[in-house]
């Protein structure tokens, strides 16, 4: 990665004059203008982006007109980037670190971020925010001085943009940035959810419901834990291809099942249900057919994908109690952030985990809206935005 | 103990005998004489020492509509001694004192092959009315009316019959009237908090409703070194002898004034229990405690039985976001033909507290007290002889 010169002491402690991608109404194309970046606070630090990415859960808010909705906001949540400035208080960074911000926060103080049991920062606990998390404000105004709000603690969508240390990691400057900017969320979490929320073990069958970028990377994880079938269920019969690539064993169209439901498929194609059912997409009726998919007595099924505030889950108590399933909801494949990010670009310069498959489409800045166009009409996987071109 | 059965004359024949048999729901029951056919195949003809009455009997005495069905021989948790095996039974013979347990173990299948799961595949656990093979009945009343059975075991009755996959031989010299209690309620408790939970040493745990079911799980979690147990119920009775189980705290949960009864745990758990246990059998309460499981890691593990066709229903999001689990055990994830004996062991060694449990001890003509004291909430396990 180029070193990168930010003029540090030109730009540091002074608000900063640059371009961002602003969303100001509800599934209206974003618009590039000037805006302002205040200096870091205690504890937060200023990143310059370089490449950051299209996910989903960007796609949900920018549609979403009711609370958490909100606007103008600056979304964005996964990217790589470098440090221009640090806030107070600050030791674990300075200026010139590659960093990877992440929605997920991690203090690497607390009980639940010292636990190995869980990724549930409670100093910082995770929410839908539309400010940084230490004090409730946001750092951006537009140049008429309007408030914009952030973005799951990120908002990469902005060629600088401010993040508490909670939400950073630092990151080897060795990996490429159109690969590590795929670390901060979707990537991370699909491998995570096979690794570390449902520990996969060699053997294994494993169910994925959508085959987006989780979906894929749950079976790029599944596939470096040595599972021996792993099933993709999709309603686009043109993921089963891309779906090879990543591990994909079988395929099933749930809009070709005919008269059987997709749950009698795959207890029929499992013997029984699979051990590991994943649901990557975020739709309740989903997550009940995965439910149903896993094997009785010992079937976990994991919940990854993000569902409009107020879905509702229902499944037959007599079924909880009497079929032994598991049913657990991961936020990050389970990871923690700071620990767990390094250890995954280690295993992709080790050409072990393979992230090159998942970058389907670049772009510059000028035209971040391609990216979701591409993504919502289901043409793209990763789209990756360059910030400097 | 009663005295080994003199074998011969018996064996392969019908056996009369008296059974507590319910005739429509909610009624009494009725003690009258029975036919027993002989064990077929794989079976094994018992004859029952001691019986104990659990809820999930009475839900099902009570029930009006399928799965309930009469005229039934309800009882599940009990402890016989073998009077005659069918063909092909190896594993136990006349003379064997054994513990019948609604949860087949075949060990045979994957899953009971395996060590993550006691579901066994070959003989999946229902709630049948019949024998598991060949889904037919052994008792007829004297005018030849089928009498049904429950949970594979029938224990109501003076004679029983039950196949080879759903009894565990008990060689250690446990009193009847504690060993009856391992076949469901104790065992289900317990094995909850060390098998299905796995709860670990200064662990906090939530537990919500007092019956047997729920202070065995305190027991269990006792023994586990467990630092905070928390018991939930409305029966302020409770908390007396839910203190020698090892609660450390109490809650009524119609006592909570403003705040919720998750409210409430939370704050005393600072943030959540890392186990919660459903102990009663109500989908609210199955809501009450997810809500109740700390974010990040914990757990809550539904053991109540339900009405079929209830559900469920649990917000989405929260689920994703608060990486909380959510899990139904039977029996606790114990093996039965595994664990009772390591039960049995445990207390042997006085290690397990059983004797709590027992609070009324009556004969079997007056078996209808144990459902009324039960369904009173006025005992924890009266245990029935059935030989005084």
């Amino acid at each position: 990665m180029a070193k990168n010169s930010t003029g540090s002491s030109e730009t540091a402690g002074k608000p900063i004059r640059c371009r961002a991608a602003v969303v100001r109404k509800a599934g209206e194309p974003l618009v590039i203008e000037e805006i302002i970046v205040a200096p870091p606070r205690c504890g937060e630090v200023r990143i310059k982006i370089i490449c950051t990415s299209l996910c989903h859960s960007d796609v949900i808010f920018w549609k979403l007109k009711d609370p958490p909705g909100c606007f103008p906001r600056i979304l964005g949540h996964e990217a790589v980037g470098i440090v221009e400035s640090v806030g107070e208080d600050v030791h674990e960074l300075s200026e010139g670190d590659t960093v990877i911000p992440i929605f997920l926060p991690d203090c690497a103080e607390c009980a639940d971020c010292t636990s190995k049991k869980s990724n549930f920062c409670s100093k910082f606990p995770f929410e839908v925010s539309p400010w940084l998390p230490r004090d409730g404000t946001s750092r951006f105004t537009d140049l008429k001085g309007e408030t914009l709000y952030h973005f799951l603690f990120v908002s990469s969508f902005s060629e600088y943009t401010v993040v508490d240390t909670a939400n950073v990691t630092k990151v080897d400057p060795a990996i490429p940035p159109n690969r590590a900017c795929l670390l901060s969320c979707g990537v991370s979490t699909g491998v995570g959810a096979a690794w570390r929320t449902a520990n996969v073990e060699a053997g294994s069958t494993v169910v994925i419901f959508g085959l987006g970028a989780i979906g894929l990377a749950v079976a790029e994880g599944a596939r470096l834990c040595g599972a021996k079938k792993i099933i993709g269920v999709d309603i686009n019969p043109q993921k089963f291809e891309t779906g090879k690539k990543f591990g994909v064993t079988d395929f099933v169209d749930s809009r070709s099942c005919g008269d059987k439901p997709v749950r009698q498929v795959i207890n029929e194609m499992t013997n029984g249900g699979a051990d590991y059912c994943f649901e990557c997409v975020g739709m309740a009726s989903l997550v009940e057919d995965a439910y149903a998919c896993c094997r009785k007595g010992w079937g976990k099924t994991v919940m990854l994908g993000v569902d409009k505030p107020g879905a509702e889950l229902r499944f037959s108590s007599f079924e909880v109690l009497h079929f032994g399933k598991t049913l657990v909801g991961s936020l990050f494949g389970g990871l923690k952030p700071k620990s767990d990010i390094s250890t995954l670009v280690k295993r992709y310069m080790n050409k072990e985990l393979q992230l090159d498959k998942f970058v389907t489409h670049e772009v510059g800045f000028e035209d971040i809206n391609k990216a979701f166009d591409l993504l919502v009409e289901g043409k793209s996987l990763r789209c990756v935005i360059w910030m400097d071109k | 103990m009663a005295e080994k059965q003199v074998s011969g004359t018996t064996d392969g024949k019908p056996i009369r005998c008296r059974a507590a048999v319910a005739r429509a729901p909610g009624e009494p029951l009725v003690i009258e004489e029975v036919m027993v056919a002989p064990p077929k195949a794989h079976e094994v003809r018992i004859k029952i020492i001691c019986t104990s009455l659990c809820y999930s009997d009475i839900t099902f005495w009570k029930m009006k509509d399928p799965p309930g069905s009469f005229p039934r021989i309800f009882g599940h948790e009990a402890i016989g001694m073998v009077e005659s095996v069918g063909d092909s039974v190896d594993e136990v013979t006349e003379g064997d004192i054994v513990i019948p347990q609604f949860l087949a173990q075949c060990r045979e299948c994957a899953v009971c092959t395996s060590n993550k799961s006691n579901l066994c595949a070959k003989f999946p656990f229902e709630m049948s009315l019949w024998m598991h093979r060949d889904r037919t009945s052994r008792f007829t009343d004297l005018k030849g009316q089928t009498l049904h059975h429950f949970l594979f075991i029938s224990a109501f009755s003076e004679y029983t019959v039950v196949d080879i996959t759903h009894i565990t031989k008990l060689d250690a010299e446990i009193p009847p009237n504690r060993a009856c209690l391992l076949s469901c309620g104790v065992s289900t408790g317990v094995g909850a908090a060390w098998r299905a939970a796995n709860v670990d040493e200064d662990s906090t745990v939530a537990i919500f409703g007092l019956g047997v079911i729920g202070l065995a799980v305190a027991e269990g979690a006792r023994l586990r070194g467990a630092k905070q147990i928390i018991g939930v119920d409305t029966n302020t009775e409770k908390y007396e002898i839910g203190k020698t189980f090892g609660i450390t705290d109490f809650v009524n949960p119609t006592n909570c004034q403003d705040k919720s009864l998750a409210e409430v745990i939370n704050e005393m758990t600072d943030g959540g229990a890392d186990y919660c246990f459903e102990c009663v059998g109500l989908t609210n309460l199955m809501h009450e405690a997810f809500a109740c499981c700390r974010k990040g890691w914990g757990k809550t593990i539904v053991l109540g039985v339900e009405k079929p066709g209830t559900q469920l229903s649990l917000n989405s999001l929260v689920i994703l976001h608060s990486g909380k689990t959510l899990m139904g055990s039977l029996f606790g994830g114990f093996k039965p033909k595994t664990d009772i004996p390591v039960l049995a062991k445990s207390y042997m060694d006085r290690e397990l507290q059983l004797d709590d449990f027992v609070t009324h001890e009556m004969k079997f003509d007056d078996i209808n007290r144990a459902f009324n004291l039960l369904m009173e909430g006025k005992c924890l396990r009266c245990v029935i002889w059935m030989d005084k």
